[in-house]
């Protein structure tokens, strides 16, 4: 068949065939090398499945009608049998409506050939296995169905003679999907001996002890596909939907929506009331993540922790900061800064989040420019923030900027979503139900199982202001159109314009900067000091009023009070009282309130009351001619006097400098400490140490020193176990003795590692072993010893007389022989 | 109706919300000019108010928006409202409803308002009443819900274990009469207020009438309109609160509800002197005579039909116990009167959880509370029942009623030097009490040869001093209360001009009016006491003559910091003030202080 659709495109004209291109574009994405190969890929599931994604639910139902009426011998059908079928159910539709739709489908080559003897690309078949969610004949499932199947009167009487729990069944698979999934074991008989009893007629047809599956199983309405799995036979299923049609109910056009059109203008006023908020909340949310980076997590995004943190700093739930967070970052304004060096920060990352090089650019454009970068990065991101704060498939928590809330297709659900909304009449607001009624029937294929997805859009376009009372805003509509046009790319394929006109407020900006307050340059002053800015300042008023007042309230319009503090602020920034009195008068639209000069006045009078500097040192004097001398003194120039007070200069040198160059002046200079007291200081006289400590002479060199009598005991002791040791030493075996000069006779020579073997087992067993070793000098020692360890290359050994740990070097050792 | 599926999450909770606010975006509100249209009002996201006075659309905005925005601040250009839960349940509890409230702020605010905003406050006011307390024939005191998911997550709560009893179906479950004050507060920290409709006790009959025809030889008298409708408005609500300004008749406010109620009554005022001018009221304006009424103080315990107590005598202790209580059970009482709501001492909230089955009246001028419990009114003594016009506010004028000037004494250097080198805890006092203030004081006396002046201090050294320099007597806390109003006849009458007051004038109820006052030293108390003695002392004069607040403060000290929070205060509140220079007011030559 493949060939014969090659055939057929070949014999198209060449409208006919760019018609079909356009119509799937995807099929010239790599140029097809020939028809065949065109036709080939017109055929493969991938662009059959995208092609019938785009489809309504009427044209889809029309192509399950051509696929059902295909004839079992050549495949083909015709439109007339399609319109048949279409029209068979009650209240059918008109047959204009099922011809275009046929038309549709012939145009997108989903149908092929001439009208008596259509085709149905066959990957469709694939694609949907269950066309209009009917079975299989029953003739492919099971001999002995098609046997119940070809004869309709007892078919009939069978279901008539269904429980009502298995009737329930039925009902449910002829509805659509013709399959369904049983418990284990319900298609097994019961054990001999027992009552196949069917329940006493569950209501609710549920499977309770299998038994209704399996009386349809073996009455052979239902068969048995796989273990586990039953498929209800095509011809069941006609039979059960004759009173809906073959087709099930025809949704011929999109379901209505109830909502009368809105005030167009309540909705744009409600939505450009959001969008400041917008506007206003992520330029919070940047300067906070400016003041302390939120680090980035290794799993990637930022914490849970930091996100709760700028919630409530922003004062906003943590779902929008979620959402406002992944806007700014989509649309370039948050960037992630590797940190140099180790981690320090508490979660031992090494990135951070903090405001992009775009942050800037951005919040000097004006707030309707700037709240379209935020839609249009909104509506083109592939991130669906609803994941956030959900967890994953391994129970982790999704974090903001984290790529488990990465969703390619979210884009595409905006447009779907925001689509509905453009294609009704403007300032109409369906409910979420009604939208997503809509979405089902316009592309059911790509809108089922995404219903959650496209709910959150509908509330992320409330929060962004692109909706507003539930309607599409007109500058939203603007945008929408201007965001799917580039996408489509039919005038500007490769993207030249969007940089070409981006200084250029787009007709949405435009149409939303109408609907914002224009910028003020005022504020209304009050007693009560506070300043009202009513609308957003001017870039310079703003600028002001930062550095001589404390915001108070933000919104529509911004109240700041001026405070001792603030007024300080000020003049550290190098206002004068006068400039701010200045300043007041000149923005002001009310008189300034006499509360407030006296207040500029009264911080001003005070401030530099007060100096405070460093100094490396000073010089004071009663004698205001000394100082006046010392100051004018040229060979002084060097220490950079300075003249504080009549009384005090001084020198950024330290005060050793300041006293040698005043002495070397013929001054004389004396340093006091810090409570003013004279320091003095005198030559030092040189004296050597002497040799014995005075402490321990005593009177009488001569007379015998006296010990106490429990020191004598020990000393008793120590001599007792030297002694003992002399004793054993002398008895020290002549493997260890020997080896010396004083050696007599052959010296049983003892190997190396015999001597290591005898030391290692002496370690274990906590033994005395005599050790004979050759010393520093060369000369051959023994020694009775404890050994307590062996390793890198010493033997570390307890001298049980001395009770001191020695140290032998290993090469050393001559020989080792256990004590007992 | 409100599909409020508990597993639906956020998104659905928006779209209740969105639901209210669609609804009212088919008015035809806020059509007139929806985007940006000139309008007085700024919505700002904190939920405040911004309204600007010289606007032409003011007066008109002020009143759409009183019932359910708190006025915090009134300086002389843009008044500040606040949007608040409780603000807006009371103006539900009212009659307002949600789209009364969006309808004005979209109506009237200059800018667009934030969409979220609005679904926030259309959410907020339908919460209240989900909830309703209710009297079952069967069951007795119930709680039932209109709302079954709102029932499901409060029956959960721990906060209100021990309070519920049975489920008596989904949407009813019994509830402990007992426990029908402490429900309620607990479902308003909870965030679903309920509204009770539970009924009260008829109470112990005993008749009361209004004497409007006059009594005694006294001209015939009406209840004013305004009053009529707040006795209504409170009647129909059963119990709450009725916000007056000062000086617009709240007594006769009380004596209505009592004429209406026709039972035993027990009055709960701030203290002594007001419970004796409530009683004199009642005997001129209403049929009870002398010897049904009693007075339950510090000084006499009596229990009649109508019995008018202190919160001091109600929330004094012996070892450790309130030795008072008795009182609430000693009559059957009909009705209950609360003056002062903004007053009532905490105590006293939690006798009157255990009174929720008796009516009760809050009469007060401010809900605003310094302690933040305005819930605790909201829940336990009932929500706002009525709200004078704002007319009739102006009218008492309450706008701009004074000119306020601070004025700058600069400290002799001894007297820097003391302060300067005081201890932390002296300086406000060394600051206060400069004697370089008492000349000042006697100038701005001599100032206003022909008004009646008060002087006010915190000290008692320094109002003795200022008794002696000015020859004026002294009410402190230890005049006696048959003195004190002795000098307040005679300041009264004309025949004392200079009076020197401590803080108890603060509490003094019948403080008499002045066209003068001075303020030498003392830190300024609460707010709502501040704005009371304020609107006391500093009522135009029935003459038209200009009322003066005067405070006099050591300049560059901590004296004229807590002045600056005090002309902060008063700018808030409306009042003009200026400050000037202690030598503009005494002239070139200084009079020599010993």
């Amino acid at each position: 068949m493949t060939t014969s659709l090659a055939d057929h495109l070949r014999s198209l004209p060449d409208e006919s065939l760019a018609a079909l291109l356009q119509l799937r574009p995807d099929l010239v994405v790599p140029v097809p090398a020939d028809i065949s190969a065109l036709a080939t890929r017109a055929q493969s599931r991938v662009s059959v499945a995208r092609a019938l994604d785009g489809l309504d639910q009427f044209t889809l139902q029309i192509l399950d009608a051509a696929r059902l009426t295909r004839d079992p011998a050549d495949g083909t059908t015709a439109t007339e049998a399609v319109l048949a079928m279409a029209t068979s159910g009650p209240r059918p539709p008109a047959p204009t409506t099922v011809r275009s739709a046929v038309d549709r489908l012939r145009a997108l080559f989903l149908l092929y050939g001439p009208e008596h003897a259509l085709s149905v690309v066959e990957s469709v078949d694939e694609v949907s296995p269950y066309p209009a969610g009917l079975g299989r004949p029953a003739a492919e499932l099971d001999a002995r169905a098609a046997a119940l199947c070809a004869d309709p009167a007892k078919l009939r009487r069978t279901l008539l003679a269904a429980p009502p729990s298995a009737r329930a069944i039925l009902d449910r698979l002829a509805a659509g999907p013709p399959v369904g999934s049983v418990p284990p074991g319900a298609l097994q008989a019961p054990p001999l001996g027992e009552e196949d009893q069917l329940p006493p007629d569950p209501v609710n047809g549920g499977v309770p002890t299998g038994s209704p599956v399996r009386w349809l199983v073996e009455h052979r309405l239902l068969v048995p596909i796989s273990a586990g799995t039953v498929e209800l036979p095509r011809e069941v299923g006609l039979l059960l939907r004759r009173d809906s049609g073959p087709l099930g109910p025809l949704r011929t056009s999109p379901p209505p929506t109830a909502a009368a059109p809105r005030e167009p203008k309540a909705v744009d006023s409600a939505g450009a009331g959001q969008t400041m908020e917008v506007v206003r909340h992520t330029e919070g949310l940047l300067e906070q993540l400016a003041a302390e980076p939120a680090p980035v997590l290794r799993s990637g995004g930022i914490g849970v922790r930091d996100l709760r943190r700028l919630a409530r700093v922003a004062g906003l739930d943590e779902p929008t900061t979620a959402l406002l967070v992944e806007v700014a970052y989509a649309a370039g304004l948050l960037g992630e800064l590797e940190l140099p060096g180790v981690s320090t920060n508490r979660y031992g990352a090494d990135q951070q989040v903090l405001p992009a090089a775009g942050y800037e650019v951005w919040r000097a454009a004006s707030l309707a420019q700037r709240w379209e970068q935020l839609a249009r990065a909104w509506l083109t991101m592939t991130r669906q923030v609803g994941l956030v704060g959900q967890r994953d498939d391994r129970d982790r928590p999704i974090t903001a900027l984290s790529a488990e809330a990465e969703r390619a297709g979210a884009p595409v659900s905006r447009r779907a979503v925001l689509g509905v909304l453009a294609d009704l009449e403007p300032a109409t607001a369906p409910t979420p139900d009604e939208v997503l009624a809509l979405l089902d029937w316009r592309s059911p294929r790509r809108s089922r199982g995404r219903e959650a997805a496209h709910r959150e859009v509908l509330a992320e376009a409330a929060q962004l202001g692109v909706t507003g009372l539930g309607a599409l805003t007109s500058y939203g509509r603007l945008l929408l159109a201007d965001v799917i046009h580039a996408d489509d790319g039919t005038n500007d394929p490769l993207g030249l314009h969007v940089e070409a006109d981006s200084d250029e407020p787009s007709t949405a900006a435009r149409a939303l900067d109408a609907l914002l307050p224009a910028p003020v340059d005022h504020f209304l002053m009050q007693a009560d000091l506070t300043l009202v800015v009513p609308g957003p300042p001017e870039p310079a008023l703003a600028a002001e009023l930062d550095a001589v007042a404390e915001l108070e309230s933000a919104g529509g319009a911004s109240v700041h009070r001026v405070t001792t503090a603030s007024v300080r602020r000020a003049l550290d920034a190098g206002y004068r009282a006068d400039d701010l009195h200045a300043l007041f008068r000149r923005r002001s639209r009310t008189p300034v309130p006499q509360s407030l000069t006296y207040l500029v006045d009264d911080v001003a009078r005070r401030h530099g009351g007060l100096r405070a500097g460093s100094a490396g040192a000073y010089l004071r004097s009663d004698d205001e001619a000394l100082l006046s001398e010392v100051c004018a003194d040229r060979r002084l120039e060097s220490l950079a006097l300075r003249r504080l007070a009549p009384t005090v200069l001084v020198s950024p040198y330290q005060v050793g400098r300041l006293l040698g160059a005043l002495r070397d002046a013929g001054y004389a200079p004396v340093p006091e400490d810090a409570t003013g007291a004279a320091v003095l200081s005198r030559p030092k006289t040189r004296r050597a140490a002497a040799r014995v400590s005075v402490s321990t002479r005593t009177l009488d060199p001569l007379a015998a020193p006296r010990v106490p009598m429990p020191r004598l005991l020990g000393v008793v002791e120590q001599i007792r176990r030297g002694d003992a040791a002399a004793r054993a030493a002398r008895r020290a075996p002549a493997a260890v003795r020997g080896g010396g000069r004083g050696a007599t006779g052959p010296a049983p020579v003892q190997g190396h590692s015999d001597a290591l073997a005898v030391l290692q087992q002496a370690v274990r067993d906590k033994a005395l072993v005599w050790v004979g070793y050759v010393d520093a000098h060369g000369a051959t020692a023994s020694r009775l010893v404890k050994p307590v360890s062996i390793g890198a290359g010493y033997l570390r050994a307890e001298d049980e007389r001395t009770e001191m740990l020695h140290t032998f070097a290993l090469h050393r050792i001559t020989a080792a022989v256990r004590a007992d | 109706m409100r599909d409020f599926l508990p597993d639906s999450g956020r998104v659905q909770h928006w779209m209740v919300g969105l639901r209210w606010v669609l609804h009212l975006a088919g008015q035809p509100i806020g059509r007139k000019d929806a985007g940006v249209s000139g309008g007085p009002l700024i919505v700002q996201s904190d939920k405040t108010l911004l309204l600007e006075i010289d606007h032409p659309d003011a007066q008109a905005c002020r009143m759409a928006i009183a019932p359910f925005a708190e006025l915090e601040r009134s300086p002389e250009h843009v008044h500040t409202y606040r949007l608040t839960p409780l603000g807006l349940w009371n103006a539900r509890a009212a009659g307002h409803d949600a789209e009364g409230v969006v309808d004005s702020l979209i109506k009237f605010s200059r800018y667009p308002v934030p969409h979220a905003l609005l679904v926030d406050v259309a959410e907020t006011m339908d919460r209240y009443g989900r909830l309703q307390l209710a009297n079952d024939p069967v069951h007795g005191l119930v709680l039932r819900a209109l709302d079954r998911v709102v029932l499901v997550e409060v029956a959960k709560s721990k906060k209100l274990a021990g309070m519920l009893g049975a489920r008596i179906d989904e949407d009813t479950i019994a509830v402990h009469p007992s426990e029908r004050g402490r429900l309620k507060q607990a479902l308003l920290k909870l965030g679903w207020p309920a509204e009770d409709l539970a009924g009260y006790v008829d109470g112990e009959a005993h008749p009361i009438d209004l004497a409007e025809a006059g009594k005694e030889g006294r001209k015939p008298w009406t209840l004013r309109s305004y009053q009529r409708e707040a006795v209504e408005a409170f009647w129909a609500g059963g119990s709450g609160v009725v916000v007056l300004p000062c000086g617009a008749g709240k007594t006769l406010v009380g004596a209505a509800a009592m004429a209406e109620a026709k039972a035993t009554t027990l009055i709960l005022v701030t203290n002594t002197v007001a419970g004796r001018q409530w009683k004199r009221e009642l005997i001129a304006r209403t049929s009870l005579t002398e010897e049904e009424i009693g007075e339950y103080s510090g000084e006499r315990k009596e229990i009649r039909p109508v019995t008018i107590a202190t919160y001091q005598v109600l929330t004094s202790r012996r070892g450790g116990a309130f030795t008072h209580l008795d009182l609430f059970g000693a009559r059957d009482w009909g009705l209950v009167i609360y003056d002062e709501v903004h007053l009532l001492p905490a105590p006293i909230f939690r006798f009157t959880a255990d009174l929720q089955a008796r009516r009760r009246l809050g009469l007060t001028a401010t809900l605003v509370r310094e302690d933040g419990r305005e819930g605790d009114v909201f829940s336990l003594i009932g929500p706002k029942r009525y709200d004078a016009p704002w007319k009739d506010i102006e009218s008492q004028g309450w706008i701009a009623p004074a000119e306020c000037t601070e004025v700058r004494v600069t400290l002799t250097d001894a007297e820097r030097m003391a302060y300067a080198t005081a201890e932390a805890e002296e300086r406000y006092r060394m600051a206060a009490t400069a004697r370089t203030k008492l000349p000042v004081v006697k100038a701005l006396v001599d100032r206003h040869p022909d008004d009646q002046v008060l002087v006010i201090g915190g000290y008692i050294d320094q109002l003795h001093q200022l008794g002696e320099y000015l020859d004026a007597p002294i009410i402190q806390g230890s005049t006696t209360n048959k003195e004190r109003e002795r000098l307040f006849d005679e300041f009264r009458s004309g025949s004392l001009r200079t009076l020197v007051i401590s803080k108890v004038g603060n509490f003094s109820i019948d403080l008499p009016e002045a066209a003068v006052a001075i303020q030498v030293s003392g830190t300024f108390g609460s707010r709502q006491e501040e704005a009371q003695r304020l609107g006391r002392v500093l009522r135009p004069k029935a003459d038209g003559r200009q009322a003066h607040f005067y405070t006099v403060v050591s300049r560059d000290t901590i004296d004229t910091e807590y002045a600056a929070h005090r002309q902060r205060f008063l700018a808030e509140q409306g009042y003009a003030y200026t400050i000037v220079d202690a030598d503009d007011v005494l002239g070139p030559k200084l009079p020599t202080v010993d």
